[in-house]
């Protein structure tokens, strides 16, 4: 805005011109930092920050309106890309909220794979967030080695549902495919390495004073505060407020394995990165205590009016192929009408859907109640007073995507 | 022959080799943070990607140099010259063998410590001239930080020219032919490390271009063969705080001197020990994340200046029993 | 602090044991992968490049063009052309992916009664222009005999064309019976 260089002061109004004013910074949305194209104008006064306002919205693809465009199961696709980092949970999210709706109860060994695969989701979440947030802080090595590990996963994802990313993996009422016993088995020995490979990201920052200096009694959020801004996931419990939707909701088979929700203290930086570590360790231990009870079964719930048949009985069976014609043209056509919000616990937070549903097989109007949306409207009250490596270190630590954000 | 002429031979033999240094050092870096992050570093270019920093270099040299409109275009221009002139400049005085150095003068200390600050003006400067405001916050965060490492590491090396009793590096050297000064300035050794880190904007205190804050910081608006220079002063400067750290502390072109150690000429011994040193500073990089602002600013003056003076007062006093 | 506590913050204790970890990593082989020289087989069931199934017994493609796949398709990019032979019966005239738009969902391939699309595990193309990458009934066809020949392509449809009635709990032909449903 100003000319910084000062060049057209010219000499009658320098005076006037000497008055002290805040340098508008606009960090972003082509920044190194800010985790996509999230923009902050920041107003500075030196390097603390007196104003900070996001700008959101750089990555709007409008999917809740293309999803009153698209039949059920076409939506899940578009629920990969909203957290990109973790599709799964997305998708596990959105089919759990549609089961819920059509009133599917789904095969247990769904529920058991779900459970897997939904924290294989978690532990590649946080491990780009540690990536992400330790480069941001400076440690770059933590960057190479949490994406070793994260590789390891996707290589399972793809041998699991052929994609790494974008995994489109649960359908409603079941799965894409079933998993086979020597991919548990795989992934039964990752999970023996994987606390290992914490502790290397820890050797590198846990203790370090660097990192404490710059995490600790930084980006304080106090549990009331936390509340009230409607925070939700490992940015919740850090401040040390005891809410997961994995204990109190019924999906999955979180009743029937043992893990304790992680919190933190104080609601600083450092206390979000422990919670966060803690999680890894957690996941872990939920996925092998799943492998081992894992049942036999189905894993089609058996709900023809709202699952695709089986393909071997679509050519020899009138009434399958009809259901298989109209699923896939008009989408299932005895939905319930009437409106249903579920939220399931994805990675980052509390990713809820709201349906309105009018009974035809798309849905009139569906609202994705997104973590990280929420978490940025928090971010000004965390960044004011501090500096500006600190709202690196904040943006980090709240772990926000802005494909989610912006939907 | 003309003394001036052996000077110019001299000159332009350690300007070259330097600039030589200056290619294969940003190669050894991203192959050993490459190593050290469990992947390869650069491996296309040549055998192992030998030929990288001659690519680097052509492609820099080629590139369009864009200059910002709004920039304040003569100091633009001169901020990185001024920058690596600094850095090849304090090479004059470096003595890299026993009796070879351009210059034997005898504030040497002195006259590079000079020169580590006329280089931060060119980032200071460019900082300015951008007229962009991540280049304006880098350029006063390397003002702050230079001035105040630049205390820490004089008064760290005082200790040492008390020590040797002059501030002519040959002399040093020499002082130490006995024992190294690394023992006996342990504390002045620790500071003068920090503010080398500090004074060439490396990590842990790579502020002035903190990538994920700052973008590029000074360099920002900088393309081509200009940012080429910047990159050249940052690597050049690392060279001579490593030279300076193995005159002052590690008893410079001196070896072990029995067997057929004592057979190998000073000058191999003299660039093993700086490269020991430049494979410190990177190592450090590869492992520590960055300091904040503030945070370095407050070590600098409440840890490494009052520790600088203390081991002076402790020196002294030895001295004086 | 205790004395323990201070000797580990005079010493740099936690910073030594991170350099530590990572000069032992130096010395470590790397993880990665010279990518072009070095290529690691996608798995199977790797969702890539589109291909039509040959028929073995008449050697065109099993697609009848019901547009199923089309109808499924969450971004819209298959397009089909059909018309009526002589006999009256249905014949696909054109067959056309915009795999720029591809999503990669492989919901094509559940959408399709016959098991006649599938995906390849086949993902390194590009193009200069859009109509390289536009990809008709002839190369779809060619993709199939170039990159799910011999057993390649009936394994993965074995595999990957879901749901099954292995899938399902109940047979899904004997739930109407047990209901004893009235036709009326």
């Amino acid at each position: 805005m100003e000319n910084i260089s000062g060049k057209e002061v010219d000499a009658a109004d320098s005076d006037a011109r000497l008055s002290e004013k805040e340098l508008t910074l606009s960090m972003g949305p082509q920044h190194p930092a800010t985790h996509g194209v999230l923009r902050l104008v920041l107003d500075l006064s030196g390097e603390t920050i007196v104003k900070c306002t996001p700008y959101v919205g750089y990555l709007h693809r409008g999917v809740e309106k293309l999803a009153e465009n698209r039949n059920y199961m076409q939506i899940i696709p578009l629920t990969d890309r909203l957290d990109y980092i973790a599709s799964m949970a997305n998708n596990i999210g959105y089919c759990v909220a549609v089961e819920k709706l059509f009133g599917i109860k789904v095969p247990e060994r769904t529920e058991y794979i779900r459970t897997i695969v939904g924290e294989m989701a978690r532990i590649t979440n946080h491990l780009l967030w540690l990536a992400t947030h330790a480069l941001d802080i400076g440690a770059m090595t933590v960057f190479l080695y949490c994406f070793r590990e994260r590789e390891k996963i996707l290589d399972l994802f793809e041998r699991l549902c052929g994609a790494r990313l974008t995994v489109s993996y649960p359908r409603i009422g079941g799965l894409k495919n079933d998993v086979d016993d020597q991919w548990l088995e795989d992934l039964y020995k990752f999970t023996e390495e994987f606390p290992g490979r914490v502790e290397q990201y820890e050797t590198l920052i846990d203790k370090n004073r660097i990192w404490l200096r710059r995490t600790k009694g930084v980006g304080v959020i106090s549990a009331e505060d936390a509340i009230n801004w409607g925070l939700s996931g490992p940015a919740l419990r850090g401040s040390g407020v005891s809410y997961d939707i994995r204990k109190i909701s019924s999906y999955g088979v979180y009743d029937k394995v043992k893990w304790q929700v992680c919190i933190g203290k104080n609601g600083d930086i450092y206390d979000r990165y422990r919670v966060r570590m803690d999680e890894f360790r957690e996941s872990n231990s939920i996925i092998r205590q799943c492998i081992e009870k894992i049942p036999k079964g189905p894993i089609m719930a058996d709900a023809p009016k709202f699952t695709l048949p089986a393909k071997d009985k679509v050519l020899s069976d009138m009434e399958h192929l009809i259901h298989h014609f109209v699923l896939i043209t008009k989408g299932p056509q005895t939905a319930p009408e009437g409106e249903l919000y579920v939220a399931t616990e994805v990675p980052k937070g509390e990713l809820g859907f709201f349906f309105v549903s009018d009974g035809t097989g798309r849905p009139y109007r569906m609202r994705i109640r997104s973590p990280s949306f929420v978490h940025i409207s928090a971010l000004p009250a965390i960044c004011e007073g501090e500096l500006v490596a600190d709202v690196i270190a904040n943006i980090g630590s709240i772990d926000i995507v802005l494909g989610e954000c912006d939907r | 022959m003309p003394e001036w002429l052996w000077i110019f031979i001299k000159v332009f033999i350690v300007v070259n080799v330097l600039m030589l240094h200056v290619a294969y050092v940003v190669y050894f870096e991203r192959k050993v943070i490459g190593h050290m992050q469990a992947r390869l570093g650069p491996m296309r270019v040549g055998w192992h990607g030998l030929l990288q920093p001659i690519a680097d270099g052509i492609k820099l040299f080629f590139k369009e140099d864009i200059i910002p409109s709004n920039a304040d275009k003569p100091i633009f221009y001169i901020a990185p010259i001024i920058g690596l002139l600094a850095a090849i400049g304090s090479l004059a005085v470096i003595p890299m063998w026993e009796g070879f150095s351009i210059a034997d003068i005898n504030i040497g200390i002195l006259y590079i410590l000079a020169l580590s600050s006329v280089g931060s003006y060119s980032v200071i400067l460019a900082g300015w001239a951008s007229n962009s405001k991540y280049s304006f916050l880098g350029g006063l965060r390397s003002s702050a930080q230079v001035i105040s490492y630049e205390i820490a590491m004089g008064l760290s090396l005082v200790g040492v020219m008390m020590m040797a009793g002059s501030a002519n590096l040959s002399d040093i050297v020499r002082a130490q032919s006995e024992q190294w000064f690394l023992l006996p300035q342990i504390v002045a050794f620790f500071v003068f490390l920090m503010a080398a880190l500090a004074e060439t904007n490396r990590a842990p205190f790579d502020l002035p271009e903190a990538e994920t804050e700052l973008v590029a910081g000074y360099a920002t608006e900088y393309s081509g063969i200009r940012f080429g220079l910047f990159f050249m002063a940052e690597y050049a400067g690392m060279f001579v705080m490593s030279a300076l750290a193995v005159i002052c502390f590690l008893g410079g072109w001196s070896g072990p001197d029995f067997w057929i150690f004592a057979r190998v000429p000073g000058i191999v011994w003299f660039l093993l020990k700086v490269y020991a040193f430049i494979f410190f500073y990177f190592w450090v990089r590869a492992t520590l994340p960055r300091y904040r602002y503030d945070q370095l600013m407050g070590l600098g003056w409440k840890l490494f200046i009052p520790l600088a003076l203390a081991n002076i007062i402790f020196t002294g006093l030895i001295k004086l029993l | 602090m205790t004395a323990n506590e201070f000797i580990k913050k005079v010493f740099f204790i936690e910073i030594l044991k991170g350099l530590a970890l990572t000069l032992r990593h130096f010395f470590t082989p790397s993880v990665t992968r010279q990518y072009p020289t070095e290529k690691r087989e996608p798995f199977p069931g790797s969702r890539g490049l589109h291909a039509l199934v040959r028929d073995p017994e008449t050697g065109r493609e099993k697609c009848v063009g019901c547009g199923l796949c089309a109808a499924m398709c969450p971004s819209q990019c298959i397009h089909i052309y059909t018309s009526e032979d002589d006999d009256h019966k249905k014949v696909v005239d054109r067959y056309e992916v915009e795999v720029l738009r591809c999503v990669y969902c492989a919901f094509c391939v559940e959408a399709c009664p016959y098991g006649a699309i599938v995906l390849t595990d086949h993902f390194e193309y590009s193009g200069y222009s859009r109509e390289e990458l536009y990809y008709t009934k002839d190369r779809l066809l060619h993709n199939w005999d170039k990159y799910m020949a011999n057993s390649k392509g009936r394994e993965y449809l074995e595999k990957f064309w879901r749901p099954k009635s292995e899938d399902f709990g109940v047979p899904a032909a004997g739930h109407h019976q047990a209901e004893g449903k009235k036709a009326t």
